[in-house]
């Protein structure tokens, strides 16, 4: 799923935020009118919470809506964090999302979903 | 139900609306739809408890699917998993559907569930229908084919989360996704409302309890307690209260104010019970009041001490009390007591004044003895008695000094104590005679100095005439016991300045000694009967506490006024006044 981004180009944390958080915005679309408008915001909760020990600066989504992210809030707390270290700890922080909701619903939902999320990624790249 | 509602959710619209005959098939699926959800919305809001939403939620999602469990598994502390199986459950299914649960908890940011501890605490709600299954056909497999994860959610906020599981593979599908969520909201919101009774409930439960420990604890109190509206009408009293009004004669009205029904009772005292409540409606807190509810005869009459304070609405939005809380105390027995005690304390003060009076005329006669011995002795020349200064006479008569001194303190303590009783009852009588004050305190000051040795006391009179018309017993007593305890007080000695001076038409009398002075937390207490300064080294300092006590009512029965002031920096100053001539 990650879009390859790395130090050498020119992309900032700001927009490797922006475009993981449209991506999540996307599955929130998708899931909310199956599983009801908590389910995504839950579901980011619980992926930062099985990522935070590899990408520690993603801790601070376990207990703040993935909704309340801005980009003052990125410069607060992931300063000192490359686009490329971001967009890994992002890419890892989806995969979970994906995983979390294959858990509750299977492949009901998850594949096509899957497939746009991605196919939307690579647009952004 | 099943087939019904999956085929219409899988026509596109577009296709729907191609023909009239289309359109037609369209709205009786809405119809149904509607009937549907109507039908399984009753069920819940009917639910009042668990299982009743157990049995709804079943029923609603077998019209569904045919699945082989259905499970709930409730956020909190502790969480909750209720298991509600459609036919009989192998093991390994069980163990398999409480991972898929914990792995689905944990998707969910649900805090820390993990699959055996959902195989402790589970619950299992199994119908009654199932032990007929379970005797028609065997257990489920050993695996899940399907499983789906719903989250219930009320107002955005997730409260658990719904779990289906089948043995079969494809039993749940996308189409009914949506149909399956808004059973999960209805029962998602049919839980928050038994919870909320439960605790509801639970509250009143504990309210309840709270009432009765309350009633109990008022009912068995010693002291009555009783409770008026705005108006100053009993609303509620307590047996002891209840009691004390009926031995008092009162005959209780209800919804009548005390003051109407003081108006027309023949108990005197209503009328001070009705001003005490009428004080505490005014918002006044009223503490300790003594009412003598006895007749006037008898010896001890029936007293009671009421204290009453108003209530105010919880709500803070009036000011005004919306009634009284009234605590009356029975004191008679108290009175009693202290009764007993004071003719006690009399009986034995007049015990000791009968040898107390021997040993003072003794010594008087022994001082007068030895001063006509001293006489003829210093008479003789000095030559025929060459140690006429140092004769043994002149040791005995200091000593008997000394003893006549503190047999007049001793005096004065015995008088004080029975001059006690006569305060405490106002019988306290006194005998006007004219007398000049300054010679009384001369008196008093020779006196108190023969057994002060480490004290000066200076007399300074600042009045010409001197004449006034008072009890001089009564008034020398007042004298000598702050006399007395100006030299008690100052342990390290000093001076004691008595000063009389004129105040308007009253004598001034003031006693300044440079002693350890009053603190402040003695000010409101220092005149009161048995109060003793328990300050610097109090244990030095003998006394009875009734000095000031009996001064003051002296001193008050003369028209005058005692009080005291501290020093600026040593000691304290006792003034009190005298009116000339008795007022009326």
């Amino acid at each position: 799923m990650s879009p390859n981004y790395d130090n050498s180009s020119s992309v900032s944390r700001e927009q490797v935020t922006e475009a993981y958080l449209k991506a999540i915005r996307l599955i929130d679309e998708r899931v909310a009118p199956y599983l009801g408008k908590a389910t995504t915001r839950a579901l980011v909760q619980g992926a930062a919470r099985r990522v935070r020990d590899q990408y520690p600066f993603l801790g601070c989504l376990v207990y703040r809506p993935y909704t309340d992210i801005h980009p003052s809030f990125i410069r607060e707390h992931v300063s000192g964090v490359t686009s490329t270290e971001l967009a890994a700890g992002l890419d890892a922080l989806l995969d979970e999302c994906f995983a979390g909701l294959r858990e509750l619903t299977g492949d009901l939902i998850v594949p096509p979903l899957h497939d746009e999320v991605t196919h939307q990624l690579r647009q952004l790249q | 139900m099943e087939s019904s509602v999956q085929s219409e959710l899988q026509v596109p619209e577009s296709a729907r609306r191609s023909s009239n005959g289309d359109r037609g098939d369209r709205l009786m699926a809405i119809r149904q739809e509607m009937e549907y959800l109507n039908t399984i919305g009753k069920r819940f809001v009917a639910a009042l408890d668990r299982i009743q939403v157990h049995r709804a939620l079943l029923a609603a999602l077998q019209e569904l699917y045919s699945f082989s469990a259905c499970c709930i598994l409730l956020r909190g502390d502790p969480f909750e998993l209720f298991i509600i199986p459609c036919y009989p459950l192998d093991a390994a299914f069980l163990e398999s559907m409480f991972q898929r649960i914990a792995s689905a908890a944990n998707a969910l940011n649900f805090p820390n569930i993990a699959a055996e501890q959902l195989a402790r605490t589970a619950y299992y709600d199994a119908p009654d229908e199932l032990a007929q299954l379970r005797s028609q056909r065997d257990t489920t497999g050993t695996e899940i084919g399907s499983c789906l994860n719903i989250p219930l959610t009320v107002e955005n906020r997730i409260i658990g989360m719904l779990s289906l599981f089948d043995e079969r593979p494809g039993t749940f599908d996308t189409n009914l996704l949506q149909l399956t969520t808004m059973i999960a909201d209805y029962a998602a919101v049919a839980l928050e409302n038994v919870r909320l009774r439960e605790r509801e409930n639970a509250l009143w439960r504990q309210a309840e309890m709270e009432r009765i420990r309350l009633e109990l604890i008022i009912s068995s109190m010693a002291e009555g307690l009783l409770i008026t509206d705005a108006r100053g009408a009993i609303s509620s009293l307590n047996t002891s209260a209840e009691q004390l009004l009926t031995k008092a004669q009162i005959d209780l009205q209800p919804d009548v104010p005390l003051r109407k029904l003081a108006e027309t009772s023949h108990v005197h005292w209503l009328t001070k019970l009705a001003e005490t409540i009428g004080l505490a409606l005014s918002g006044k807190t009223v503490k300790n009041q003594e009412i003598v509810a006895g007749a006037d005869g008898e010896t001890v009459p029936l007293t009671l001490n009421i204290s009453a304070a108003p209530i105010h609405d919880a709500s803070g939005t009036s000011t005004r009390p919306i009634g009284v809380v009234a605590v009356l105390n029975d004191v008679t027995s108290n009175k009693q007591v202290e009764r007993l005690k004071d003719e006690f304390v009399s009986v034995v003060s007049h015990e000791l004044r009968t040898p107390l009076t021997a040993i003072k005329g003794y010594t008087q006669h022994l001082v007068r003895r030895i001063e006509r011995r001293l006489r003829k002795a210093r008479a003789t020349p000095q030559e025929n008695n060459p140690a006429n200064a140092d004769l043994p006479e002149s040791y005995d008569l200091r000593s008997l000094n000394i003893i006549q001194s503190q047999t007049e303190h001793l005096e004065r303590l015995v008088n004080d104590l029975l001059d006690l009783s006569q305060v405490q009852w106002g019988q306290l009588s006194l005998n006007y005679e004219p007398f000049y004050l300054a010679d009384l305190l001369a008196e008093n000051v020779r006196s108190v100095q023969a057994s002060a040795e480490q004290h000066t006391i200076y007399l300074d009179i600042q009045v010409q005439d001197t004449k006034v018309v008072a009890d001089r017993v009564r008034i020398g007593q007042v004298v000598g016991n702050i006399l007395d305890n100006a030299i008690k007080y100052s342990p390290h000695g000093g001076q004691v300045i008595v000063n009389l001076q004129m105040q308007g038409e009253d004598y001034l009398v003031s006693i300044s000694d440079q002693g350890v002075g009053v603190s402040p937390e003695h000010y409101d207490h220092i005149f009161e009967r048995f109060y003793r300064v328990h300050n610097t080294a109090s244990h030095q300092y003998s006394g009875i506490g009734l000095g000031l006590y009996v001064a003051k009512a002296i001193i008050d029965r003369h028209g005058g006024r005692i009080w005291f002031t501290n020093n600026q920096n040593t000691g304290s100053t006792f003034h009190f006044t005298l009116p000339s001539t008795p007022g009326e």
